[in-house]
């Protein structure tokens, strides 16, 4: 039984990047740049036989109408549109915009050229040649088209960005020690303090490292040598509580220990493996933490027995934590990361694979 | 001078044992008996030592600190409880409603005195309103069955099978035969998932059915792991049976 928890996509809705064009807020965009692109048109045709002011008023309603028209199509579609990739809603979001353009521009021919004279005052306000006119407004619509989608798409990654971030900070403080362990460490220590007041003492030093590390700025990324270092203190700490229970095995030899990863990998991990296996089984169990590098990757894997019956409740805590992990794995690697749950009747092992960036 | 309280410790992580136990000794009128590290060492040397008070850690491996104390509360003369705990804030809420005494670790000398003055024998009201309130949910992991020397934790994962006759329930597990005084329909609903009803008077452990017999009438019958006799599936659930066999592969 495999369940691989890839990175999950976020709700449709957010990652896509077309706005709403049902809102009025997007059509007041999109008639904004239409009303600026007809202002450039009129002040580069520099038509002679045109007061500017009338040529602008032509221009204007022109693309006014063309505005109003895209942006009425494209929200009744909007919803079929979100199903589709990005790329390919993209192409065709600019296939309408083309085409509801040809659409008016041949509208305002026929209208110029069933009612008017050409050469009247009137008739100089409409297209005198077919082909050519059409042709002229899909390419420039084309060009403006996919400038408004970029427009679109660049202003939506950023705010995506700006929110990743913050989510993943809070991540971060969510990853932070259960109260569980420090206050059983009180305990230890409260028992350690006149049984044996040097391990007592080892035991406080190593609890004020462990906190130190996790009070630190979440964000930071750190080698992953200190990451290891965290979590051997942390199983030190464990293993005055659990005694013999617990084991932990390291096969981390092959890992570059300057390779950068974000803080709190390692250690919640273990944290989890003993949680929710070590401390649940009578007899205890042995974690194996292991490292290989492959090419320009590293994986690294936690894996730990677990009880026949894992509490439902407890196994929503686990699942919290991963969620966590991989959210802020993909923050330092976007795209370029990977976390793969596994777990059968005796084992459970969490893999991470992330790029390999050393320190210089 | 009235006897001194004899006071049992359980608890899985031997220093936190060991600090109860000092500080136990260093009270008046307080005896240390025994000490254990889970659930089921707590039923058994309850049943062997007979003490006054258990200090009782919540979190342990394999049966954890509510479920033995539901089963303390089925003792003719249960023990009184003081459950311990260095962080859980579901049992913290729920000792709190239902009036339990609970200890936080690490313990301190006074409030173990107010406790263990103040101590009281769990109801098994009390205790079932507590375990469904516990993560691990109202479903125990072992059924304790005393028999006419010892106390027997039977676990549930090996249990064959349960069958009602009149009053009470016979639960069929390979050491042997035992008598429970509770009713089918709750132990349905307690085992749920993993038991099956084949017959009106028949719970059967999916885990442990070895075969599904065809029978002469054209209805069903299990064969169980280790057992050579068949249990008739009753007709309107052999549909049932069938497509909760077919859910586990």
């Amino acid at each position: 039984m495999s369940a691989p928890t890839a990175a999950q996509p976020e709700a449709n809705n957010s990652a896509f990047y077309l706005p709403d064009f049902c809102a009025a807020r997007t059509v007041f965009v999109i008639v904004l740049i239409g009303q600026l692109v007809a202002l450039v048109l009129t002040l580069a045709s520099g038509d002679r036989d045109l007061d500017f002011w009338i040529e602008h008023a032509r221009n204007a309603a022109f693309l006014l109408w063309i505005g109003i028209g895209t942006a009425g199509v494209l929200c009744a579609v909007r919803k079929p549109l979100a199903r589709l990739s990005i790329a390919r809603a993209s192409a065709l979001v600019l296939a309408l915009i083309v085409a509801v353009t040809a659409l008016i521009s041949e509208l305002a021919y026929r209208l110029g050229e069933s009612f008017t004279q050409p050469g009247t005052e009137l008739g100089q306000l409409f297209p005198i040649e077919h082909g050519p006119f059409l042709l002229r407004g899909a390419l420039i619509s084309f060009i403006i088209g996919a400038l408004a989608l970029r427009y679109f798409f660049v202003t939506h990654e950023w705010r995506r960005n700006v929110e990743m971030e913050a989510r993943s900070r809070i991540h971060a403080l969510q990853a932070r020690i259960r109260p569980h362990f420090l206050f059983n460490s009180m305990n230890t220590i409260a028992a350690l303090t006149r049984s044996d007041p040097q391990k007592a003492e080892e035991a406080v030093e190593d609890l004020a490292d462990l906190f130190r590390a996790n009070l630190s700025e979440a964000r930071a990324q750190i080698p992953l040598k200190e990451e290891l270092e965290v979590a051997r203190i942390y199983q030190r700490i464990e293993e005055l509580r659990l005694g013999e229970r617990l084991k932990v095995e390291w096969r981390v030899n092959d890992v570059p220990m300057r390779a950068l990863v974000p803080s709190l990998l390692v250690q919640p991990l273990l944290e989890n493996a003993i949680y929710h296996g070590i401390e649940r089984l009578p007899a205890g169990g042995t974690v194996i933490v292991a490292g290989e590098r492959n090419g320009d990757m590293l994986r690294l894997s936690v894996a730990n027995p677990i009880p026949v019956d894992p509490h439902p409740r407890e196994r929503e805590g686990n699942r919290i934590a991963i969620a966590n992990i991989t959210q802020r794995l993909e923050l330092a690697f976007p795209g370029r990361s990977g976390i793969e749950t596994t777990q059968t009747a005796e084992n459970y092992v969490v893999t991470l694979t992330f790029p390999c960036v050393e320190l210089p | 001078m009235s006897a001194a309280l004899k006071i049992l410790i359980i608890d899985d992580e031997p220093p936190a044992r060991d600090r109860l136990k000092r500080l136990v000794e260093e009270l008046d009128e307080c005896q240390f008996v025994g000490e254990g590290g889970t659930g089921q060492e707590a039923l058994k040397l309850a049943d062997e030592l007979k003490p006054d008070v258990i200090l009782l850690d919540i979190r342990m491996p394999g049966m954890d600190g509510i479920e033995a104390a539901r089963h303390l509360a089925d003792f003719e003369a249960p023990p009184a409880v003081i459950f311990t705990t260095a962080y859980d804030q579901y049992a913290l809420d729920a000792f709190e409603t239902q009036a339990v005494g609970y200890l936080l670790k690490p313990v301190r000398r006074e409030k173990l005195e107010r406790a263990l003055a103040a101590a009281t024998r769990p109801t098994r009201a009390q205790m079932a309103k507590l375990a469904k309130m516990s993560p691990a949910g109202a479903r125990r992991t072992h059924i304790a069955v005393r028999t006419r020397e010892e106390l027997k934790l039977l676990p549930v994962d090996e249990i064959r099978a349960f069958i009602a006759d009149q009053k009470y329930v016979t639960i069929r597990h390979p050491a042997g035969e035992h008598l429970i005084e509770e009713s089918l329909r709750s132990l349905e609903d307690e085992f749920n998932p993993d038991f099956v009803r084949i017959h009106r008077s028949a719970l059967v452990a999916l885990r442990h059915i070895e075969a599904v017999e065809r029978v002469a009438d054209g209805g069903y019958a299990v064969r169980l792991r280790g057992s050579v006799e068949s249990l008739t599936v009753s007709r309107r659930l052999g549909g049932e049976l069938l497509r909760r066999i077919r859910a586990r592969d």
